[in-house]
This record gives structure tokens, sequence and C-alpha cells, in this order.
């Protein structure tokens, strides 16, 4: 079946007059919020509004193959009821097209974006639960006048608003938000804290008061009266609740794993462009490979990215990689960065980011390289740490926990160490860190900040003004934050560190950095990995108790399993010399001192720089 | 909905928060969600027909009684929802709501909820359901302080009475305030010293150089208060005084041959949550100068509907009136987007779907 390229790489925007004391949409500022996003959609744009001009949408797209008319956006239905702006991949889109053409549907094309639209004609916000992909849309009801948001379970695919109390505005970047022009750029001191506590900006804020992010997993409404308050379809902590009711265990266990992934990764071949994969020495992207090679793609292309500096070292994950391309016989490509080349790229890095990020550089590389080589897809093995427990913080929290769980309860005692620790850590040379063991380290969501914590929060102050910190952290109030992903429900100690890593970490971090790093190259990632059926069926097994291993699990889904060398090398972690280009770099930013050893000294630098790039000047 | 409203300013008050207590108590009582509302006033007697459903009790005057009474009425009868009209009473609405557990909802109106305030209201006003907010500019800076989902503050803008519209100009006034011959530029607002921050003395100053342009220009200035005799001082050290007229209290009867008289209406303020008399000048059809820091942008529609100044750019006030002045009459349907029945009609949607 011809699958429509069309909604491939796609960029959104719309704006909603919605209040009757409003100014009627302006199609300047449509146009330039889309044209702020030329890169994610280079080869075409559509605009619609209505006749009252009290809504506009507009869409960049870069057509692959299918230059028809028929998969062009903004899409409206026949009668004009519903029109659609869509970003991402649907990949159950097929079966549910079949579903609704039983149904009596239909269809004038086969692309994805009429299924989103008729399916949610036929069943309104529920559809979103039937929908398997990365995904950020909206949809415009002209009887009910009310405009529709989504977004994908993991938060794959970015979606931004804004809503000022007479007109919302929404776009896949915050820039974009911004070059519209209407958008306050008034910073927001709980975006900005947030980024220095975590390394990246935990939705639903922005660095911007006035803009925030659709969270990952939830829909929005917004009626003649405005927003209303988001509303979340899922919930990752929910799912490994459920999957804990009657999990599978035993023999069936490695089984039903390899299933669950092989079944992923065809999901995510759903696509007539040839896919090509990233590929490092790592299990996740070597066995994606594996997995594909199962699922049956020819021709499979890989890509690796290595660099000059770790040529011959241990850290050189180029050679391996290359033995697991040669072992699933993949067409492979290496590409060797330089530090000439980092350092020629920074300025556009940095304009690229949508958000303040310490992260994103080696996507950023693999993006480009994948670009250089012709690709439009990229499958990638992102996710799989956090959903099979590959972070050493799977151990490392719940251990934590344990430890300072009954210190943490005694009154005072917190503080009091953490005061200590304070005067006298720096000049013991004890990790900074160490200072809040007995305040945070007792409970999940404080143990996490402390794991991944960039700067504590009484470090702060050496980065921040105090009134910035004050006000910042009582509006992002970062445990209640953390813990807010836990949904109250009662986990296991892994599924708790699995939630936690995949819904603050992962998206905030990687899956944000994934996309803008890869929009900049019109590039479009997917990550099998990242799978809401997949994180389902995986959350109903067993497979701790079986006394099996996650990773190697996973290594050994491929009917040809990856190599020995590879299942021996994991976790030695993933490692570029970026820290070390960021560290000696540019001069830019400053450790904190040098009598303390705070943990990344070369991302609190980065962080300073970048923080600096994106505070307003004043 | 069976609605208990506890307000400062009732029917039978003065100013413009009864006046807007007034219209939304019309728009609820207009509502086929509304069932009841039971008014709690400290100030009012009702000088008029209530609308069907509405009941009010006697003004409770001083603040302690108030709230006993409201307290009392709260716990001694059902209700659905409680709206609470300032915010210096949200912790005890909050409290009310909390132990009948229903859904608070709280209105905002300007400079009352500009700056941060103690921490006991910060708290109540993060715990309603629903906060209805006069401009975007008051719920922008109530989301500064407030810890409370976004989407949760809406804004219902003022609403334009249908009294103020065009009319034959009224010869009779004009003579008894010697203004023939002259093009007015007009204020309505008290005139409170610790108000200060309507504008009248950005105009006066401004006047030497408007009358440099416009010789026959005169600034009326409608209402009374303690700082008009700052304003006169000011208007004779400016060697203007010839050019200037307090017309002292006007009644709400006589408002609107007010504006019939005038030539342009200017209020560079810096202090409005929305602005009402925008609203009334626009509806009778005069060209509007707004300041550009406060509620005055929401009146204007950001300018669509009139002029907006930087309060502090006294060239760019002159010009403003001088522009103004040379326009002549606006067109007064451009104020119709804040006409009662679209105000009535967002009233019954934040009913119906925002206080579950």
């Amino acid at each position: 079946m011809p699958h429509v390229g069309s909604r491939l790489m796609c960029g959104i925007a719309g704006v909603h007059a919605y209040h009757y004391a409003a100014n009627p949409v302006r199609s300047c500022e449509l146009a330039a919020m889309s044209d702020h996003m030329a890169a994610r959609g280079p080869d075409g744009q559509g605009n619609w509004s209505d006749e009252e001009s009290r809504i506009g949408f507009a869409h960049r797209r870069l057509a692959i193959i299918d230059l028809s008319e028929a998969g062009r956006q903004p899409m409206r239905t026949p009668d004009s009821r519903y029109v659609i702006v869509f970003n991402g991949e649907i990949y159950n889109y097929a079966a549910l097209r079949e579903d609704l053409i039983a149904r009596g549907i239909r269809f004038v094309s086969h692309s994805d974006t009429e299924v989103l639209l008729h399916l949610y004609a036929a069943r309104g916000a529920d559809m979103v639960s039937a929908l398997r992909g990365m995904f950020a849309f909206a949809i415009w009801d002209r009887v009910a006048r009310t405009l529709f948001l989504a977004r994908d379970p993991y938060g794959i695919k970015p979606l931004y608003y804004s809503d000022d109390g007479w007109t919302f505005r929404f776009a896949s970047q915050v820039k974009a938000l911004l070059a519209g022009g209407a958008v306050s750029r008034d910073p927001d001191p709980a975006g900005r804290v947030g980024f220095f506590l975590l390394g990246s900006v935990p939705e639903p804020f922005t660095t911007y008061r006035a803009i925030r992010s659709v969270p990952a997993g939830a829909t929005m409404t917004v009626d003649c009266a405005g927003a209303h308050p988001a509303v979340r379809y899922h919930s990752i902590a929910k799912v490994y609740a459920e999957g804990a009711v009657a999990p599978t265990t035993g023999a069936a266990v490695e089984a039903k794993f390899r299933e669950s992934a092989l079944d992923s990764v065809r999901h995510h071949l759903v696509a007539d462009v040839p896919v090509g994969a990233f590929l490092s020495a790592g299990i996740d992207s070597g066995a994606s490979v594996g997995l594909m090679r199962d699922a049956g793609a020819s021709a499979i292309h890989t890509l690796t990215i290595g660099f000059e500096e770790f040529s011959g070292s241990s850290d050189d994950e180029t050679k391996l990689a290359a033995q697991i391309a040669r072992q699933y016989q993949t067409i492979h490509s290496t590409r060797i960065v330089s530090r000439a080349e980092f350092e020629a790229d920074l300025p556009r890095i940095v304009d690229a980011m949508d958000q303040p990020s310490i992260d994103g550089v080696n996507m950023w590389f693999a993006s480009k390289a994948a670009r250089e080589l012709g690709w439009k897809v990229a499958i990638s093995g992102l996710g799989g740490d956090e959903l099979l427990g590959g972070y050493p913080s799977f151990p490392a929290i719940p251990r934590c926990v344990r430890a300072f769980y009954l210190p943490s309860r005694v009154p005072f005692l917190g503080a009091l160490s953490c005061r200590l620790m304070r005067a006298l850590g720096p000049s013991l040379g004890i990790n900074p860190k160490a200072a809040g063991l007995i305040a945070y380290g007792g409970s999940y969501p404080g143990a996490y900040l402390l794991r991944r914590g960039l700067f504590m929060p009484w470090e702060l102050e050496r980065v921040l003004d105090p009134d910035t910190i004050e006000e910042g952290l009582r509006r992002l109030k970062p445990l209640a934050l953390i813990s807010r992903e836990l949904s109250g429900t009662r986990l296991a100690p892994f599924a708790r560190v699995a939630t936690l890593e995949s819904g603050l970490y992962m998206r905030n971090q990687l899956l944000r950095d994934a996309d803008w790093a890869s929009m900049a190259h019109s590039i479009e990632v997917r990550t099998p990995l990242v799978d809401s059926v997949l994180l389902a069926r995986t959350a109903a097994l067993d497979w701790r108790g079986s006394g099996l291993s996650g990773k190697a699990m996973l290594a050994a889904a491929p009917s040809r399993r990856l190599p020995e060398a590879v299942v021996k090398r994991a976790k030695t972690g993933f490692t570029t010399p970026v820290a070390g280009w960021m560290r000696d770099g540019k001069g830019e930013g400053e450790s904190g001192g040098s009598a303390t050893r705070p943990p990344r000294p070369w991302a609190r630098a980065w962080s300073q720089a970048v923080d600096a790039r994106f505070a307003p000047s004043a | 909905m069976r609605m208990l409203a506890l307000v400062t300013d009732g029917f039978g008050a003065a100013g413009g928060i009864a006046q807007y207590n007034r219209d939304l108590v019309t728009a609820l009582a207009q509502s086929a969600a509304v069932e009841s509302i039971a008014i709690v006033p400290r100030f009012g007697k009702p000088d008029q027909q209530l609308p069907a459903r509405v009941t009010q009790v006697a003004p409770l005057g001083e603040r302690l009684r108030w709230s006993a009474t409201a307290t009392r009425i709260a716990l001694s009868r059902r209700f659905d929802v409680i709206f609470c009209g300032h915010l210096f009473a949200a912790p005890l609405a909050a409290a009310l709501a909390a132990l009948i557990r229903k859904p608070l909802w709280l209105q905002l109106h300007g400079i009352e909820a500009w700056p941060t305030p103690a921490a006991i209201v910060r708290r109540a006003a993060g715990c309603a359901s629903l906060i209805t907010s006069v401009s975007r500019h008051t719920r922008a800076a109530a989301l500064r302080w407030c810890d409370i989902d976004p989407a949760r503050v809406r804004v219902l803008p003022n609403t334009i009475d249908p009294r103020f519209a065009p009319g034959a100009p009224p010869h009779a006034l004009r003579r008894s305030l010697a203004l023939e011959g002259r093009r007015i530029i007009l204020t309505v607002s008290r005139l409170s010293s610790s108000e200060g921050y309507k504008g009248h003395d950005r105009i006066i100053a401004a006047l030497p150089r408007i009358l440099a342009r416009r010789p026959n220009a005169l600034y009326l200035a409608a209402g009374d208060g303690d700082d008009r005799e700052r304003l006169e001082a000011l208007a004779r050290e400016k060697q203007v005084a010839q050019n200037v007229r307090f017309a002292g209290y006007v009644s709400a009867e006589d408002l609107p041959d007010y504006y019939r008289l005038a030539d342009a209406f200017a209020m560079p303020s810096t202090g409005e949550g929305f602005g009402i008399a925008f609203l009334e000048a626009l509806a009778s059809g005069l060209p509007v100068i707004a300041g550009d820091r406060d509620g005055g942008a929401d009146a204007m529609a950001d300018g669509a509907l009139g002029a907006l100044v930087d309060p502090g750019d006294e060239s760019a006030l002159v010009d403003a009136v001088v522009a103004a002045l040379d326009r002549g009459a606006g067109d007064a349907s451009l104020a119709q987007r804040f006409a009662f029945a679209n105000f009535s009609r967002l009233v019954d949607s934040l009913v119906r779907h925002r206080l579950q």
C-alpha cells in the first residue's frame, strides 16, 4: 500500500481568537510562525482559516515521494466540519482505516491524517486511546466551535501553546510561537530553575511564562472561554500498575518480549521510503537493527558516528558497530566528527535548540550525517535503558531510598546535615550532592533529583539571582513535579525508576533533543523502544522474578542474537568527546568554583552558556 | 445550580465594581443552568427590581459582620458553588467552599490583583476552580503570584450599558459649562489622590503643546474627588486654567450627555483593570485614547478600537489627542463586540463547563 509521504516531518501551528473580544486572526502572524519552522518541512506549506478569521492553521511539509494533493494539510472532512493539522506518524493507521471503512466511512487519500480526522468525527476525544505512534495534532470542529489538541503518550512529538485570555496559539516549537510576534517573552523563573536543576526544562513549563507545553499523553480542548485544563489519557505509572496485577513469569517471558519488540519494530517500519537506523555499539540500537532484519526489512542502511579523539581507544564504538552491521548485513556508513566541525556547528546547534538543553549534540551529528546520505527516516534505539532498566539509577535509587528512609524522617536532621555539608563540604572535597542525601535521599522523587540533578537546589545561587530562585522553586515545586509522574500509584522499585526516567529524563531531555536536532536536518527519528503498546506488554512481564536481565533479553530478541562483545561491553555508557570540547572549548561559563568537585562539571558550564543564550537580554 | 455570591458591592451600590456585579448577576440569572443566586453584600440596598431567581440580603457593612453572616448562610443552606466577588475575601470564600465541598469562583477586577497578596490570599486563590478576570492584563498579573493552572483563569470583560450611544449634542449642558466653540477632550473618572494614576495630570501637562496645535481645544474632567485641588493648581502652573473645566460629580443619568458633548476621550492611565469609561466613550462614538500598560489595552482591543499611548510619553499623547480631535466622530458600532449579549453567552458557558 502506498503510504503518503507528505505528512512526514511536519511543523504545525495555529491561532484561534476564541474570545469575542479578540481581534481576528492575522494571516501574517500565522505566516511568520510557519516560516520559522521551514526546516521541519522545507518542501511546502499549507494554510487555512475560516471565513470569519477566528481560527487559522499553518502546516509545513516535507514531501517525500507522493506529491499528490490528497494528503495535503490542513485537511478537511468532505462536509468541512472538521479541519486538522498533524505532525507525526500513526503506526496502526491502516488497521484503524479498515475499521472506519467497515463502518461506512469513505476515504479520499491513503494518509494517516485523514484517518485521524474521521476517527475524531466518530469517537471524539476518546480516539486518542486507539492511536499507536508519535503525534501532535489539532482539530477544529466548526459546528461545536471547539479546538482539540492531542499529544502522544510519551511526548515524542512536541506541542506548545500560549493562551493570553483572548487568543490561543499553538506550534511545534516554542521559537515558532515567539516568531509570530504576539506572544510575550517574559521569562518564567520556573523554566530557568528547572533547567538548572535537571539539565532540561521540565514540561509543562518553558523558559517563557506565556508558553506552556501540552503535557505528554494529554489532550486539551479550547472553547469560547479559552483552554480547559489538560486531560491526561495516558500515564506510564498506571501502565506499570496494571501490568503488575497478573504478570507473565517463567519461560514464556522471553518469547513474549521478543514478540512484542518485533511487533513494535515492524510497526515503526511502516513507510515506503527507505528506513535507516542509527547504530552505536550498544544493545538498544543493535537489537533494533536485528529486529528490523527479522521484520523483513531489506537493504537496511545503518550509520555510526565516530569521533577522531577516540580512534583506537576503548571508547571507539565504530568497530563494534561495524561488526553488528556485518552480522545483519546492512549497508553501513561511519561518519567521523572532528572537534573543528563541532566548533563550526556550535552556533547552529544553539540556534536550532528550541529550549535550553545540556544535550542533543550527538543527535545533531547523527542527523546531519543521515541527511548527507539522503535519508528521510531513521530508527533509533532511544528508550531501551528506560524500558529495560539499563541505567545505574535502577539499582541506585531504590538503594538510596532504603538507606535514607529513616534518617530523612528525623525532624530537622535533613536541613541540619545539608547546612553542615554545604559549609564543610567544599574544603573536604565532598560531592555537593552528598549534602542533600538525608534531606532528599529518603524518597523516590528526592533520590531521583539527587541522581539526575545538574545543580542541587541549594547550589542555584551560583547561577541565578535570589528572586528567580525563590519564585522559580515556588512555581516549579520540583519534588511535587517529579512525584506527579508516579500518579499516586503503588509501584515496585523497578517500575518507579522506569516511570521517573521515562516521564522526566527521557521525555524532557532525550526526546525533545531528538526532535529539534533531527528536524534541523529534516530527518524523522522513529523510536520503536518508545512505544505505548510495547510498554504495556513489557510492563506485564516479570523478567526480574524470572532471573533475567532486561538488556540481555533485548540482546537476545533478534533471531540472530547480538554478538557477545556487544552484550559484554554494555554499560560502559555512551561516551562522546563532546564533554571535553565543551569544557575547554570556548571558555564560556565557569564550572562553579574550583574547590568543589561538582558532578558533570562540563554540563554545568555548558548549561550556563546555553542559559545565557536564552535569557532575556536586559 | 444554586450560587452563593459573596460581594462587596451588591445591587444598589455605586461604582464600577457594583456595575460589574450587576451585569454578572443579571447574566447568571439568564442562564438556564442557574437555579438561584443568593447575594450577600457589604454595601448596597436594591433600588431596582432584582432579576428573577436572585435574592440579596441587607448590606452588612463592616467586614466581620459580613463574614459571620456569609458563613451562617453558606452552612445553613445548600449551594453548589461559591462566588467570591473580591480578592480580599478569597480566604473566607475558599474556606467555606472547602467546608461544603463545592467549587469556588473568584472574580478579579484590577489593581487589587496586581501586587503579590498575602500568602493566605494567594493560597486561597490557588484553590479556585475558576477565576475570572476583567482583562488579559489582570489575568497575567495574577498568574505571576497565583500557583494555579492558567487554564482556570478566564477573562470576562466589562460590558457596555446600552444607555451609552451617540445622540443629539446637549446644547444646554454645553452652554452651562461654557464650552461653545471648543473642541472637548473628556476624562470621566474619580479624582482620587489615592488613585492618582488616571492621567489627568498628564493631559493637563500636555495641554500647552496641544493648544499650540489646536487652539480651540479644552479639557473637561468629569468626576470629583480629593485630587481636584492638586490638578487645579497644576492647570494654573501650566497656564492652561482657562482651558480646563472641572465638572465635578456627574450623576449616572447625566453621564451619557457628557460623552455626547465631547470630541475625544482620553485617559492615559496606568492602573485600569479594564476601564469601563473607555467602553462608554466608544459606545458614544468618541475617538478614544488609553494607556498601553494596563487593562486599557483590552478596552482598545490592542489598538483596533482606539489609540494606545505610553502614558510616560508626552509627545505621543499630544499626537494622539490632536489626531483624535481631527478625526472627529468614531464608529460607535466598534464597541459592540463588548455587547451584553456576548458577555451573557460567555457567562453561560463558564457556568456550564468550568465549575466542575
